[in-house]
């Protein structure tokens, strides 16, 4: 029924893959992404991107969420998403084994949550007020247990789980950019580049989408000011992030925009879209690359890097150069005909099935989430002190006197 | 033909439908859409086979994308009195996909020989003997229901070479005089039910198989729609169906070949371009032509050992996507601007 409202006919050479499934690499690209700055800090030992930990988990589920949905808006019978586990095409589809390697990360997201939070958690089970007492009694299920080796236990099994997450991070993206990249059919997508495309320009997108989180979160909400050695850092990364993707493209474009290394099928088609008259020729250089370089060049600017304004304005770019990349991956491989000739029609819609609203629903699913962790989840220190009966003081945690930032995380980083 | 439809509309609305309804309307994205769609239905199935529109149904559209019950899933011929009720339907696909209870595969499609088939039905395109007629099509579209603006067959028409001007030649213009240098090319195009199908093994919930004797299907009651193997094809082959929004596809029209019957578009066939029949017994019809001429497949490159043949086309029978090398004469592709020559900077 939605067909109708499709500003497109239904017939041979549609594109079927319309905008929700160039949300789903995106916000799959940004799962990715903000784990690997969460996990900084346990993994790589960059103590000063500790404070992000607990915002990028949080943030890292609600994405996952949010981008296990998106493929559903695409499917028409999306009411038996059921079978996706039930009758899993394992692991021959890859679109099966996505959801293989999805309900692990969910587990293993979930897993690394209650360790990052259990201190907080036994805290405020014993002196949080009201419903917040049984909530966060429940959340610890049922462990008081805040005596210097346990914590000590708790951050092995952190930088262990950081691990694993990373290498899950990487097959999590890595197999969104197979979903395309298996199909032969679309010469365009056929490519082994095609996951390590998708992973960098994730990472790209995942820091730029901390950087935002960062500055709403802890400016509008955290105590301390918005800490500008962390924008200085996150975006020393996102250069070299930018460096990689930008010479992925460039290899790209050599192995497809060049007529006499290219094949034939690839060449045609990639010039077709992507050169001069092409239909997405100004998403391609000009969104794609010209945001990116743009970005690339604040990067290097030492007081943009450090202003508040400077560093979201990049990671803004950043994000909108990603998401177009997405979109020329996505749609434009399918403007490709496959029986036909010439290039297939399509304009994006505002309204219906497969258009800007459910793209747009989907993040607000998003920030939805993020919102509701808000409540629910103490992400700073600070709030822990106020959710409790005590009030005003930081709380001195049993065991670990304001030990969560130094004390027992010397031990395994490094 | 619309006054027809209007007696079909009555009974459209399955619980299928209703669900589907009710949930465009919770997602507020169509909600004119599912008002205009359950007026277009009437009341629910318990008025089926009445055969008799009520005094204020609207003129129904011709086009599917506003009349997504047109002589489709929804035809209230196929009514719980014609034993088509939801708790039949179930049984009754069983019964049209897989009656004698074939294996059915879903990847590693080289066990196939392996498990010494009984049958494997292909399809030869004898290109010599088509003469573009589309009648094919029509019987295709009549056979399996295939709503409007989809295709399971259909024929493209090509020209290669041009007109050029020639002092003997027939055709007058402005007092000059040319001659048509040019040929005519006929393609059927219909699922290759290939041997290795990609479109197969993409799917995630295993709701499309190849069938034992060599046919491709999907099945309507597990397929979500997702559009992979839509995707996957590099035929083309594939599509969603508008009105049961499952994938769908040539299926040799199974269920008359499980009767001992010719596919549709193989009866049709005025000049007998199309030819059907088990490669498998050499001395099918299939069998002898293939062994007495020369044919190519479409798209070999990409591996998938399609099963349909064409005998009749020198060399390479693929699409040649530059329409000023090959002239698109009459194609049903909707969306693309295919039969425009120069239109698009192809090369
Ligand atoms: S032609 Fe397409 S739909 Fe048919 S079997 Fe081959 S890949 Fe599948
Ligand atoms: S559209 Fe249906 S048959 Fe095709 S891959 Fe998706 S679930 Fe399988």
């Amino acid at each position: 029924m939605d067909f109708a409202n499709s500003t497109q006919l239904f017939g041979l050479e549609h594109v079927y893959w319309q905008l929700p499934l160039v949300a789903y690499p995106f916000l799959s690209g940004l799962v990715a992404g903000s784990f690997i700055v969460g996990s900084l800090s346990h993994v790589f030992g960059l103590k000063r991107f500790e404070p992000l930990a607990k915002m990028a988990i949080i943030v890292t589920l609600a994405f996952l969420i949010g981008a296990a949905l998106a493929p559903l808006a695409e499917a028409w019978q999306r009411e038996r998403f059921w079978e996706l586990i039930t009758r899993d095409h394992f692991p021959y589809s890859p679109l099966g084994m996505f959801i293989i390697v999805w309900i692990a990360y969910v587990i293993l997201v979930l897993v690394e949550m209650y360790f990052l939070f259990r201190q907080d958690n036994i805290y405020l089970a014993q002196h949080g007020r009201g419903w917040r007492k049984t909530w966060h009694g429940l959340l610890t299920f049922g462990s008081r247990n805040l005596s210097e080796p346990s914590l000590k236990r708790d951050h092995t099994i952190l930088v262990c789980l950081a691990a694993a997450g990373i290498v899950l991070a990487f097959a999590f993206h890595g197999y969104v950019g197979f979903v395309f990249g298996a199909l032969k059919a679309r010469p365009l997508w056929s490519s082994p580049m095609m996951p390590v495309i998708f992973l960098i320009s994730a990472i790209v997108s995942g820091i730029a989408a901390m950087i935002t989180v960062y500055t709403l979160i802890q400016g509008g909400l955290g105590e301390k000011p918005v800490d500008s050695d962390i924008l200085d850092g996150l975006m020393g990364l996102m250069k070299w992030a930018i460096f990689v993707d930008l010479f992925l493209d460039l290899i790209e474009l050599l192995t497809s925009g060049v007529r006499s290394y290219a094949s034939l099928p690839v060449y045609r088609g990639f010039s077709a879209i992507f050169f001069s008259s092409g239909p997405l020729a100004f998403n391609y250089w000009v969104v794609q690359i010209g945001l990116l370089i743009v970005v690339l060049v604040m990067t290097f600017v030492r007081p943009l890097r450090r202003s508040l304004a400077g560093s979201n304005i990049a990671a803004f770019l950043a994000l909108v150069s990603v998401f177009a990349m997405r979109y020329n991956t996505v749609i434009g491989a399918e403007l490709q005909p496959k029986a036909s000739q010439g290039l297939v029609r399509y304009t994006p819609t505002w309204f219906g099935m497969d258009s800007w609203q459910v793209v747009i629903g989907l993040f607000a699913i998003v920030v939805f989430l993020v919102s509701l962790s808000l409540l629910l989840l103490p992400w700073e220190r600070s709030w822990t002190a106020s959710w409790s009966n005590e009030g005003a003081a930081v709380p001195v945690l049993p065991g670990a006197a304001a030990g969560h930032a130094a004390g027992p995380k010397k031990g395994g980083t490094s | 033909m619309a006054t027809k439809n209007s007696d079909l509309d009555p009974g459209g609305l399955s619980r299928r439908a209703i669900l589907k309804g009710l949930m465009g309307v919770a997602a507020g994205a169509a909600m004119p859409l599912a008002a205009h769609a359950a007026l277009q239905s009437g009341p629910p199935a318990r008025k089926a086979g009445t055969g008799l529109p009520p005094e204020t149904q609207p003129e129904p559209s011709l086009d599917p994308r506003k009349n997504p019950s047109w002589e489709g899933w929804n035809n209230p011929r196929l009514g719980p009195t014609n034993g088509w009720s939801d708790a039949s339907e179930s049984a009754a696909w069983t019964t049209i996909l897989n009656p004698d209870g074939l294996a059915i595969y879903h990847d590693r499609f080289y066990r196939i020989p392996e498990s010494h088939p009984k049958h494997h039905w292909v399809m030869v395109m004898d290109t010599r003997k088509c003469v573009g007629c589309q009648a094919c099509v029509v019987s295709c579209k009549s056979e399996n229901n295939v709503p409007l603006g989809v295709y399971r067959t259909w024929v493209d028409v090509y020209q290669t070479g041009d007109t050029v001007p020639d002092p003997e030649g027939d055709v007058v213009l402005d007092g000059r005089r040319y001659r048509m240098d040019a040929k005519v090319v006929n393609m059927p195009k219909i699922c290759n039910h290939c041997a290795h199908p990609p479109c197969v093994e993409v799917c995630p919930v295993k709701a499309t198989f190849k069938r034992q004797d060599g046919i491709v299907m999907v099945d309507p009651r597990l397929c979500i729609g997702c559009g992979t193997c839509v995707n996957a094809c590099p035929y083309d082959a594939r599509f969603i169906n508008p009105v049961s929004q499952v994938a769908d596809k040539c299926t040799f029209c199974v269920e008359r070949v499980d009767a001992g019957l010719l596919p549709a578009c193989v009866t049709s066939c005025v000049g007998r371009a199309r030819v059907f029949g088990d490669i498998l017994d050499p001395n099918s019809e299939v069998s002898h032509l293939l062994a007495r001429y020369p044919h190519s497949v479409r798209h070999p490159e990409f591996g998938t050992d399609p099963q349909v043949f064409y005998i009749g086309e020198s060399g390479d029978i693929s699409t040649d996507p530059d329409p000023n090398v090959q002239h698109m004469v009459f194609t049903y592709t909707s969306n693309a601007n295919s039969n425009v020559p120069g239109g698009v900077d192809v090369i």
